[in-house]
């Protein structure tokens, strides 16, 4: 098409690229319960056609309201002041109709969520469509629009055939691809991604991410982008933003901002996700507390927790078996770290759910400390002293009715252990560092922060002294900065009280962070089993190959290979 | 703050407690904002009180046919205010003693309905499996059987009396909350907490008595001021149709009595309103206040009128 062709002259025309987007001393507030909270102070920044930038910063720094004010997205009871200049016009001051034409012709949004963000009874070749029958009316005739609904297709390299299908029928990151359709569909000239690549694997948000790199570069488009996480956007982005209560407090080109962050917060920021490899992330969570030392000689004692052949089958709703878990064998020793890493669906949680006796194997057993699990209510309660479960999301963990006093002695009271209770309470809060632990007692679920819930959950499982934590994705619906701390509090809980877990994540970072070896589980089999350094320095299984290599941040290199904690 | 200073078992019961009546203050300061809901309250607080206290400001000796003094299908007059029945008996004062039978009927049958309901659908919804099927076949065996004509046949076949009618209207109208209780205990039950208590090492009772219970019993407590209204009915039906407890006036009883007689042919609609309007004013009260608190509990529903 000829008008791509122009527009991608436009940038190497004018040696200072025209400016596509210019915010001028924004600031938004929200009103809420007679309060005005602000969300974006004082913002200035400056977008050429082309260029690409992210912007980083944790929940509630206000990233995502000074994207969606570029196209005035923004609720009802957001005020806005300063200026939002889109190709030189305010977007503050367009009359409705005006903004219409800007919405999605001049700038559009790839949205967070792309599993809610679809129609689900409407098929994709419809949803790609509307929005250019919408800017062009009936002036577009139905071959034309045909031919160039298909070229969207092809272009975020889905098959055409998926064009008659449902939202239902793609997988996550084929979702994600439709949703770049829909925001490339009237050619935009600037493309605002909100998480994009949240929701998704690590082999998928490597591809979703390189496709992204490729059409923007391709089409000159500008590209504002939004994550947590500063290795997804230095992966694309030319400039980094980073973002801190509603401020922008750094900004500099993605290389720099990555290895020398010089605000706090920034720095919080990039220490949070760490280089594989890196020696100095070893058995080092960010964290504002200091670690003990790892003890030189440390000693991994007996296997405490031993699956043997263990099967797990399912039935899916057509009658045909899925196997989730195919003849696992692994071990978790007293005061060691085991990580099982994967994608979604290659059976990490059912394997936990097994472990823990919540779900029964099909064939194959397990054993604590040389005994095999009883499958009795009586004879399981026992053993469910001995293993505690951490969940993934410590907003949904805890009941929204009970304080924190009563989720931490929920299972002291199951387990009959009534005797002084308040003071088994207080150590459990104290060892998962809510201190004092009078302040957290009467603290209900939604008065406390991601991080705090999440610090009661492995209270609750603590003050049951238990031998082994399973621990289910800990860190993935937490904050970056708290990530590091949630993950150095396990690390000194297994140094401190010789507490074994077995954690499972998608993150290998975290593994090279606290783990002492690595299992990776591909299709509900364990592809590789080994130390940290083994498998993720040397990997040998072709999987655990392709894993690292979809790593946004990329390996550390200079290290010395085989680098080891003893 | 103070936790450190009381004696620490204490500050756990009354933290708990303390919540619970933190709950409870918020509930009420959101139900005294929907008017309706507060005026039906009100207007139900002063029935149900003047039913409880007919024996100390009436005379039930009043209510004697034998010894009655006054004409017949009197109209209003300043003796009897809302006229007389057909055995000159003072309407008004029927109407006052029915309300206590009316009143007593509809909240015994929406007990005894709720509680076998709630009983049904959280043991069904948390077993699952074989118990589950067999629970909820029953549940739709009683949904599908005609309410009425089963409380009829009952009331028929039991004794005649006050236990029979609570008893048929219970056992007739209990599957509807037995399927919204399931409902809502499902959706409880999906909740990462219950994987997390069951790792702990809870039973069933513990996770009924615990999580479920106290999450599904707001939903109840709204039900059930909706299921009296419905009993209110049907025990006015049951009566209506010659099957009520004879012994004891109720609307119900007064209504089938006047029209048997032949108040609605003769005008005497002294007779035939007044039982009417009072079966209208409690449903709707309590369908107010049901209404209300359903929109105080689930606050999805506000702002859909």
């Amino acid at each position: 098409m000829t008008e791509v062709a122009e527009r991608q002259d436009e940038p190497t025309e004018a040696s200072s690229s025209p400016v596509l987007l210019e915010l001028r001393d924004l600031s938004v507030r929200y009103l809420a319960a007679r309060e005005e909270l602000p969300a974006v102070r004082g913002v200035n920044l400056r977008l050429g056609a082309g260029e690409t930038l992210g912007l980083a910063g944790e929940s509630g720094c206000g990233k995502s309201t000074l994207a969606m004010s570029v196209l005035r997205l923004l609720p009802r009871t957001a005020t806005i002041s300063g200026e939002v200049l889109l190709d030189g016009e305010d977007v503050n001051t367009m009359r409705w109709g005006r903004l219409r034409t800007v919405r999605w012709a001049s700038a559009s949004v790839v949205f967070q969520g792309a599993m809610h963000a679809l129609n689900p009874v409407r098929k994709i070749y419809d949803q790609i469509a509307e929005p250019i029958q919408l800017h062009h009316g009936s002036q577009v005739d139905q071959t034309e629009l045909r031919r160039r609904v298909l070229e969207l297709i092809d272009q975020v390299e889905l098959p055409a055939s998926k064009a008659e299908a449902y939202p239902h029928e793609l997988s996550g990151g084929q979702k994600q691809r439709v949703m770049i359709a829909m925001a490339l569909a009237c050619e935009p000239r600037l493309v605002i991604a909100d998480e994009p690549t949240t929701a998704l694997d690590v082999i998928v948000q490597a591809q979703v991410l390189a496709l992204m790199s490729r059409l923007v570069a391709e089409r000159g488009i500008g590209l504002i982008m939004i994550s947590h996480d500063l290795s997804v956007l230095a992966a694309t982005c030319a400039n980094i933003a980073v973002m801190y209560r509603g401020e922008m407090v750094e900004f500099g080109p993605s290389a720099r901002l990555l290895e020398q962050p010089e605000h706090e917060h920034s720095q919080a920021l990039a220490a949070a996700f760490p280089t594989i490899g890196d020696p100095a992330a070893r058995f080092k969570p960010a964290t504002s507390t200091p670690l003990p030392e790892p003890e030189p000689d440390r000693c991994v004692g007996e296997p405490v927790l031993r699956t043997e052949n263990l099967r797990v089958d399912f039935r899916d709703r057509g009658g045909a078996t899925v196997r989730a878990v195919r003849d696992v064998d692994l071990a978790v020793a007293e005061n060691e770290i085991v990580a099982l890493v994967g994608q979604s669906g290659s059976g990490k949680t059912t394997l936990a759910r097994t472990l823990l006796g919540l779900q029964q194997p099909d064939s194959g057993r397990v054993y604590f400390r040389d005994t095999e699990i009883p499958s009795s209510a009586r004879g399981l309660r026992g053993y469910r002293r001995q293993v505690q479960l951490i969940l993934q999301d410590p907003a949904s963990a805890l009941n929204p009715r009970h304080s924190a006093y009563e989720a931490v002695a929920e299972g002291l009271r199951i387990h009959g252990l009534t005797d002084d209770e308040p003071g088994r309470v207080a150590r459990a809060l104290e060892a998962a560092e809510l201190r004092p632990a009078e302040r957290f007692m009467s603290a209900l679920p939604h008065e406390l922060s991601g991080g705090q819930k999440q610090r009661v959950v492995i209270a609750g499982a603590l003050a049951l002294d238990p031998t082994v934590v399973v621990a289910d994705e800990p860190v993935a619906s937490l904050d970056a900065s708290v990530r590091g701390e949630i993950l150095a509090l396990l690390l000194r809980l297994r140094i401190e009280l010789g507490l074994s877990a077995l954690v499972i994540t998608h993150d290998l970072g975290l593994a090279w962070n606290i783990a002492d070896r690595v299992a990776v589980m591909y299709q509900g089999e364990l592809v590789e089993v080994g130390t940290v350094e083994e498998v993720l320095l040397n990997p040998q299984h072709e999987y655990t190959r392709s894993l690292l290599a979809a790593v946004p941040g990329g390996t550390y290199r200079s290290g010395p290979n085989g680098e080891c904690a003893h | 703050m103070t936790a450190g200073e009381t004696k620490p078992a204490e500050s756990a019961r009354s933290i708990a407690w303390a919540r619970r009546r933190q709950a409870a203050g918020r509930v009420w300061r959101e139900f005294a904002t929907d008017r309706g809901g507060l005026i039906g309250l009100i207007v139900l607080a002063i029935i149900v009180l003047l039913a409880v206290l007919a024996p100390v400001l009436t005379n039930e000796a009043d209510l004697n046919v034998t010894t009655t003094e006054l004409p017949p299908r009197d109209p209003p007059s300043a003796d009897a205010w809302l006229g007389t029945d057909r055995n000159g008996v003072s309407v008004l004062l029927l109407i006052w003693w029915g309300a206590r039978v009316s009143l007593l009927i509809g909240f015994s049958a929406a007990l005894l309905s709720v509680f076998i309901g709630t009983a049904v659908g959280i043991l069904a919804a948390h077993f699952g499996g074989w118990p589950s099927t067999i629970l909820m076949r029953l549940t739709d065996f009683f949904l599908v059987l005609p309410t009425l004509v089963l409380a009829i046949a009952l009331a028929a076949v039991l004794p005649r009396g006050l236990g029979t009618i609570v008893l048929a209207i219970g056992v007739a109208s209990w599957p509807t909350t037995a399927r919204l209780v399931r409902a809502q205990t499902l959706t409880i039950e999906a909740r990462p907490y219950i994987e997390r208590s069951r790792a702990l090492g809870a039973g069933h009772a513990h996770l009924i008595g615990k999580h479920v219970l106290p999450a599904v019993l707001p939903l109840v407590f709204a039900n059930t001021t909706l299921v009296v209204a419905n009993s209110i009915i049907a025990e006015s039906t049951l009566s209506f149709l010659g099957v009520g407890d004879p012994s004891r006036p109720s609307w119900g009883g007064i209504l089938q009595a006047a029209f048997s007689s032949g108040a609605a042919t003769q005008g005497a609609w002294w007779y035939l309103l007044p039982p009417g309007i009072g079966i209208v004013i409690v449903v709707l009260c309590f369908t107010l206040c049901g209404r209300a608190l359903e929109t105080v509990l689930n606050p999805r529903l506000r702002g859909q009128g």
